[in-house]
């Protein structure tokens, strides 16, 4: 019995076919990244600005108080979290020396941080904010739209989400309703009327700096502490005095 | 064309629909296109990540394999290798299996479908099915 041959061939076809393929995939794949814009998320304009409360780390009565007005999607703001603030956190808020609220100031050029503080905010809910800010801003570099070119950051989120042991349903519910929307809004109001005009935007006691090395956030705190310190000692002489006048 | 043709042309197109859907995931593009189906609700699942890699990606690693072993079986020396044969059809073999587990956990476990996935494993199947003739056809040759 003859064999049976298998069929030549025609490698020219295959080869245009092929080509013709892939100019089509890249083609198609490129549009998809360069035109669907980032997943949007509408601000409903009618939402009116909460209070403004910040995210609070340590006492609220720790002698000295610290502001940060932070964008999530700022670079300056992520080196502040990501190598000041370690030691900000182990050796001042720890101490109880600083009380520190971090206030939501997302800038308008940056298009992913709405998003990003929603995340944050959410994961408040479930009581994790510090744990989402932090993965935020170490992850800042595959997340941002800045520096990565992500077009939809929530499906980075939701990985964080998930990695924190969240209940991603409801933290999602959260961030695709905008729930915290008004507290957002409360926040970054709170750094328009302090006339807050960059991100990170740091108010010491009363000393208002932008990002700083942790060296000179101590100075500012010991600046602020001693000034706490004499004002202390100021009102408890004035009863005294006020006592030998009467 | 040959069978092993079709199959190199087949997972061309097929890595290009992984490669979507793992850009999704990782965040370079904004939105599936979807239409009806619940392709977002399934890429945000926990069984959309596998070792911490996206699922899609593992999905352009098998059609990236199956590409290159089918052109490597068209042109050339291999092109009357029945070993050629016998790996496309393995190779696709475990992607249907992998394949019918997902649209297990989107049918019983999620509930929703995602029309990409669907699209995905038909073309596996397709893949199957023509790596099994092609198998057949280079055993009755030899």
């Amino acid at each position: 019995m003859a064999k049976k041959t298998v069929k030549k061939p025609d490698n020219k076809k295959f080869a245009g076919i092929l080509v013709a393929v892939g100019i089509i995939g890249v083609g198609v794949i490129g549009y998809a990244m360069t035109h669907g814009g980032p997943k949007v998320m509408i601000v409903d304009p009618a939402t009116l600005a909460g209070a403004a409360e910040g995210h609070l780390m340590g006492k609220a009565d720790a002698p000295v108080q610290v502001i940060e007005f932070g964008d999530f999607e700022c670079p300056g703001c992520g080196n502040f979290a990501n190598l000041t603030e370690p030691d900000v956190r182990s050796r001042l808020i720890a101490q109880g020396i600083v009380g520190f609220r971090y206030y939501d100031f997302p800038l308008p050029g940056h298009k992913n941080t709405w998003t990003a503080h929603l995340s944050a905010s959410c994961a408040e809910e479930q009581g994790k904010f510090w744990e989402m800010h932090d993965r935020i801003y170490a992850g800042q570099d595959e997340w941002s739209d800045l520096t990565a070119g992500i077009k939809n950051p929530l499906a980075v989120f939701r990985r964080y989400a998930n990695e924190l042991g969240l209940d991603v349903k409801k933290w999602e519910d959260c961030v695709v309703t905008q729930r915290p929307a008004a507290r957002l809004k409360g926040n970054q109001a709170e750094g328009v009327r302090r006339n807050v005009g960059s991100t990170p935007t740091l108010i010491i006691g009363n000393q208002q700096v932008n990002s700083v090395t942790y060296d000179d956030f101590k100075k500012l705190v010991d600046k602020a502490l001693l000034e706490v310190t004499k004002a202390k000692a100021d009102s408890a002489k004035k009863p005294a005095a006020g006592k030998k006048g009467a | 064309m040959t069978k092993r043709m079709f199959i190199a042309v087949l997972s061309l197109g097929g890595m290009f629909l992984a490669s979507y859907l793992t850009l999704y995931k990782l965040g370079y593009i904004g939105e599936l296109v979807c239409g009806t189906g619940a392709c977002e609700v399934v890429q945000a699942s926990r069984w959309s990540r596998l070792f911490g890699q996206p699922v899609a990606l593992y999905g352009v690693g098998f059609y990236l394999a199956m590409f290159a072993v089918a052109v490597a079986g068209s042109v050339g020396t291999l092109a009357e290798s029945k070993k050629i044969s016998l790996l496309l059809a393995a190779l696709s073999g475990w992607g249907v299996l992998f394949s019918g587990y997902l649209t297990y956990i989107e049918i019983w476990q999620l509930h929703q479908i995602c029309r990409w996935c669907v699209g995905s494993a038909c073309i596996v199947v397709v893949l199957f099915v023509l790596s099994c003739a092609d198998l057949a056809d280079y055993s009755r040759a030899s």
